[in-house]
């Protein structure tokens, strides 16, 4: 699982490290870091991220 | 982009800010005080605390994280408790951190835009069922003949509420709507006695669907789990009724704040007609110079900086929407444009943590409905009689005459 974020779209509303703690958080200055890589067994968690997002900024490429 | 200032940061104190009469009911955020203050700095001091005023402070600050959602003890300044102040407390609006985190997670799925899409067909038969009822004529009373129906079916069917019951959750969301006023504490056995019949319709859906799951936004809503937790009955009774009256009142003033806006510009009305696949774009200009939402409210958690001025905590901080959405620092040219391409994002929603958890549906609905009511209301103009909500906090119609050619 391989996750891509559209970074021209983000807006760094952080909902998806709301969604996916495990994978998406906000640094210090409230921008987005995340695991491009993470593990199959979040892929459930990824999915809400990647629904939630209200710019619709990240997608999944397996 | 950082957020703290630099050395090249000149201090801003509060004594400069312009000041704007933000309590006053004549009080407008489009007025030229607030153009003129946008003019001189990105902010002014109001009877409240701060408003933030262009774009760029704005939304720094609405994802900042050194300030929380700020009515949150909007009760408690009015001496209120019991069981309208423990729903307040138990609003996701109201909750910050890890309670509001998980609570959002299982919440989310209901709203997710692949579960919505479907949808978008009943929205669409909705609408024209809803014109049906005045295109002969040419006249309206757009607010009780569209806004209002429209906006509570549209929960009614979220919920798998009978949609005939339609004006009781009209009727509901507004007596609640009183707790937002000043005779808030008045009203305080009005609105329970309301928020009882709301709590009653959610407990009915939640015990339907736990025993009878189906394909539905409310199964989902009620059959949330994740990492093994479940919503527990009080917290979606809770999150049902919250529901219902966030997402009913906004959509019906959007709505009408939609046509005030397009009677304004006559052209850009024919253009939606005849390019219905304008009709997100509709929305999103809609929303950027007149959000319903004129201001977001947070409140600071602590003492900082920001560009120059010290924010003490407690300090209330209103982010103003439609001045950041019409700032021309960020729009070289801010006027209403349906093909504008390459605008940045609006604030009507919000913004981070608090970002509007019914946005999908709001943008559905209302992208469904616009081009709809642009085909069948061509000439549209606003008929005398007009009953407007003052221009700040939510704003939109009491009620809103429209005319328009009528169609055979």
């Amino acid at each position: 699982m391989k996750v891509v974020v559209d970074m021209t779209l983000c807006q760094d509303h952080g909902q998806c490290a709301i969604a996916a703690p495990e994978v998406f958080r906000m640094d210090e200055d409230s921008k987005l870091v995340f695991d491009a890589e993470p593990d199959e067994s979040l892929s459930d968690a990824v999915q809400d991220a990647i629904d939630v997002c209200p710019v619709q900024a990240i997608f999944l490429e397996r | 982009m950082t957020q703290t200032p630099t050395a090249a940061t000149p201090p801003l104190s509060w004594d400069d800010l312009a000041y704007l009469p933000v309590s006053d009911s004549s009080f407008s955020v489009q007025s030229d005080a607030v153009r003129q203050a946008r003019a001189q700095g990105w902010c002014a001091r109001t009877p409240y605390g701060l408003a933030v005023l262009r774009y760029d402070e704005v939304n720094k600050l609405i994802k900042d994280r050194r300030l929380r959602q700020g009515s949150w003890a909007w009760p408690a300044h009015n001496g209120v408790t019991g069981r309208f102040a423990d729903w307040w407390a138990g609003w996701l609006l109201n909750m910050e951190g890890e309670d509001h985190a998980r609570l959002r997670r299982l919440l989310n799925p209901a709203f997710s835009p692949r579960a919505l899409a479907e949808l978008s067909p009943t929205f669409v038969a909705l609408a024209n069922e809803l014109v049906d009822g005045f295109a002969a004529t040419g006249e309206c009373e757009y607010v009780s003949q569209f806004a209002e129906p429209y906006a509570a079916r549209v929960v009614a069917m979220l919920l798998g509420i009978p949609e005939q019951e339609w004006p009781a959750i009209a009727e509901v969301s507004a007596t609640i709507g009183l707790a937002m006023g000043v005779t808030f504490a008045q009203e305080l056995p009005r609105i329970e006695e309301a928020l009882d019949r709301l709590f009653a319709y959610c407990d009915a859906i939640i015990a339907d669907r736990t025993a009878n799951p189906r394909d539905d936004f409310a199964t989902t809503l009620v059959l949330a789990q994740r990492d093994g937790e479940r919503l527990s009955p009080t917290e979606l009774r809770d999150s049902m009724a919250l529901l219902v009256f966030g997402g009913f009142d906004t959509t019906r003033n959007q709505l009408a704040l939609a046509m005030k806006t397009f009677a304004e510009h006559p052209d850009q009305w024919a253009l939606l007609a005849q390019r219905p696949d304008l009709g997100k774009a509709a929305v999103e200009e809609v929303m950027r110079v007149s959000p319903t939402v004129t201001w977001v409210t947070r409140e600071a958690l602590a003492d900082f900086e920001f560009q120059g001025l010290t924010i003490e905590a407690g300090t209330t901080v209103h982010l103003f929407s439609e001045s950041a959405g019409t700032d021309p620092r960020a729009f070289a040219d801010p006027s209403f444009d349906i093909t504008a391409e390459g605008r940045v994002p609006h604030f009507g929603f919000g913004g981070g943590a608090h970002h509007c958890l019914g946005h999908f549906v709001g943008r559905m609905d209302m992208s469904v409905a616009l081009p709809i009511l642009a085909q069948r209301m061509p000439d549209l103009r606003i008929g005398p009689g007009a009953e407007w909500m003052p221009l700040s906090g939510n704003t939109g119609a009491h009620r809103l005459p429209l005319l328009f050619t009528p169609q055979s």
